[in-house]
């Protein structure tokens, strides 16, 4: 079925792109998301700014505190970048296992926090990581925290007019371990428990509910599962009730936890 | 609009492409190769599976317009080297009787080569992770992953 028709504009710098941006002229990354809203006629753009083909969006680069990886870069990208690897390493651990292989190579790792998918990889560990996003508009620079970012099931702080240049990473970023349960092409349960850099552990039940619930504990013997999984707001589907999906959370936590104690 | 790329290595063109058009129906029904499957149009199924510029896509994700300039490959373009014949991870999915109905297979084939080009000799796990998101209603997978590990097999035979 063909989309409602479109201009494409394909600009060459992220000025550019801005400058083009407003309610009706959409960001296109790597449209996994954006050509299907269109199809199903949830969105109707009159124009697309096609990102693909601005260098900059594409670079993943280490600052003095902070690791800055373009809003353009594909999960693939993210997943096998050494800078990512090395200080990263558990956003690197998610990023390998987002969808499908052609998703990794084809959606970016900004498309899919603007998109704002509750299960969302991504989102998950970008909380646990104390990530912020880099907005631009023709106006403003503004610097937002993941927390802040994600405002519910496809809603995010962005304007319209703002572009996601890059999503920036405080080091040193805490380590720790990713796990997710996943039946179907996105996951039931994610759950990032890390060791933070200051003393202390956080784990991040995302993916369950509409927005990724995060806890901060002294100890990891702290961490209640059962009280996290009375927390989120599980939605009943066609991979599982309410009550069952609070269940897996807790099994995915208690497992979390006992991962990051036993050093894996 | 104009849209002039590049297809299995000929410079195409096709006139009057509607913007809204995915490029995996400029592929099926312009430029009138239907070895690319159309299931469900939404990135679920794998049967659309392309290179793009060399990067394994589905067809049904990608506006028409955005292959302007680029490189498509697909699985008509696998076999180049064997005047008509299979290339080898086709003759694998022959051999091992990974095809049934054949709906699932050229994505099945363009995933399997994906895989192959980066991973020459995968583990069962690597072959799965691959492969997830390739649906298949009618072999149950094994007999797949028996191509797979067959065609592996022969890749490192011919590139030691
Ligand atoms: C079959 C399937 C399986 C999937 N599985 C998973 C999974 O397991 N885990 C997971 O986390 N995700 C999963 N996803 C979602 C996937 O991660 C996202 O589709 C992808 O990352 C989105 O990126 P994109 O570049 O394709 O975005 P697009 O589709 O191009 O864009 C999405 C939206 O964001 C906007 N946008 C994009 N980039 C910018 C920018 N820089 N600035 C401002 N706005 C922007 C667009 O306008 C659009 O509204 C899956 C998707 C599919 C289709
Ligand atoms: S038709 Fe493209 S993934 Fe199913
Ligand atoms: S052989 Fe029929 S869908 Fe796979």
């Amino acid at each position: 079925m063909p989309l409602p028709a479109f201009t494409l504009h394909r600009p060459r710098s992220a000025a550019d792109a801005i400058a083009l941006l407003d309610e009706d002229c959409l960001a296109y990354s790597g449209g996994t998301e954006l050509l299907m809203a269109m199809r199903m006629g949830l969105i109707r753009p009159t124009a697309l700014v096609d990102l693909k083909r601005i260098d900059e969006l594409n670079t993943i680069t280490l600052g003095a505190d902070r690791l800055l990886i373009g809003a353009g870069a594909s999960h693939d990208r993210v997943a096998g970048d050494a800078l990512v690897a090395e200080h990263a390493a558990l956003l690197a651990t998610a990023e390998r296992l987002v969808g499908n292989a052609r998703v990794r190579a084809q959606g970016s790792i900004g498309g899919n926090i603007c998109f704002a998918e509750p299960r969302s990889d991504v989102a998950t560990v970008l909380v646990a990581l104390d990530a912020t996003v880099l907005l631009q508009s023709a106006s403003s620079r503004r610097s937002v925290p993941a927390t802040e970012f994600f405002l519910g099931p496809y809603w995010t702080a962005r304007e319209p007019g703002e572009l996601l240049t890059a999503i920036s990473i405080p080091l040193p970023a805490p380590a720790g371990v990713y796990l997710k349960f996943q039946t179907v092409e996105r996951p039931t349960v994610a759950v990032a428990a890390v060791a933070l850099p200051e003393g202390g552990y956080r784990i991040v039940v995302g993916a369950v509910g509409d927005l990724p619930v995060s806890a901060d504990y002294a100890q990891l013997t702290a961490v209640d599962a059962a009280d996290l999984a009375a927390r989120v707001e599980p939605v009943s589907d066609l991979t599982g009730s309410e009550r069952y999906k609070r269940h897996v959370t807790e099994v995915f936590v208690r497992r979390a936890v006992a991962a990051l104690a036993g050093g894996r | 609009m104009r849209l002039t790329f590049d297809v299995n290595g000929v410079g195409q063109q096709a006139d009057d492409v509607w913007p809204g058009e995915s490029l995996l129906y400029v592929l099926r029904e312009r430029m009138g190769l239907p070895g690319t499957k159309n299931a469900c149009e939404q990135g679920e199924c794998g049967s659309c599976s392309v290179y793009l510029d060399g990067t394994l896509v589905c067809a049904c994700l990608v506006a028409a317009p955005q292959a302007q300039g680029r490189a498509v490959r697909t699985v008509e373009g696998l076999a180049t080297d064997s005047a008509g014949g299979l290339d080898h991870i086709q003759q694998a999915f022959v051999e091992t009787g990974a095809v049934q109905c054949g709906f699932c297979t050229p994505g099945l084939i363009m995933a399997t080569d994906d895989l192959l080009a980066n991973t020459p000799t995968p583990s069962d796990a690597e072959i799965r992770e691959a492969l997830a998101g390739n649906l298949c209603r009618c072999t149950g997978y094994e007999k797949i992953l028996d191509a797979v590990r067959l065609a592996a097999s022969r890749r490192t035979e011919v590139t030691p």
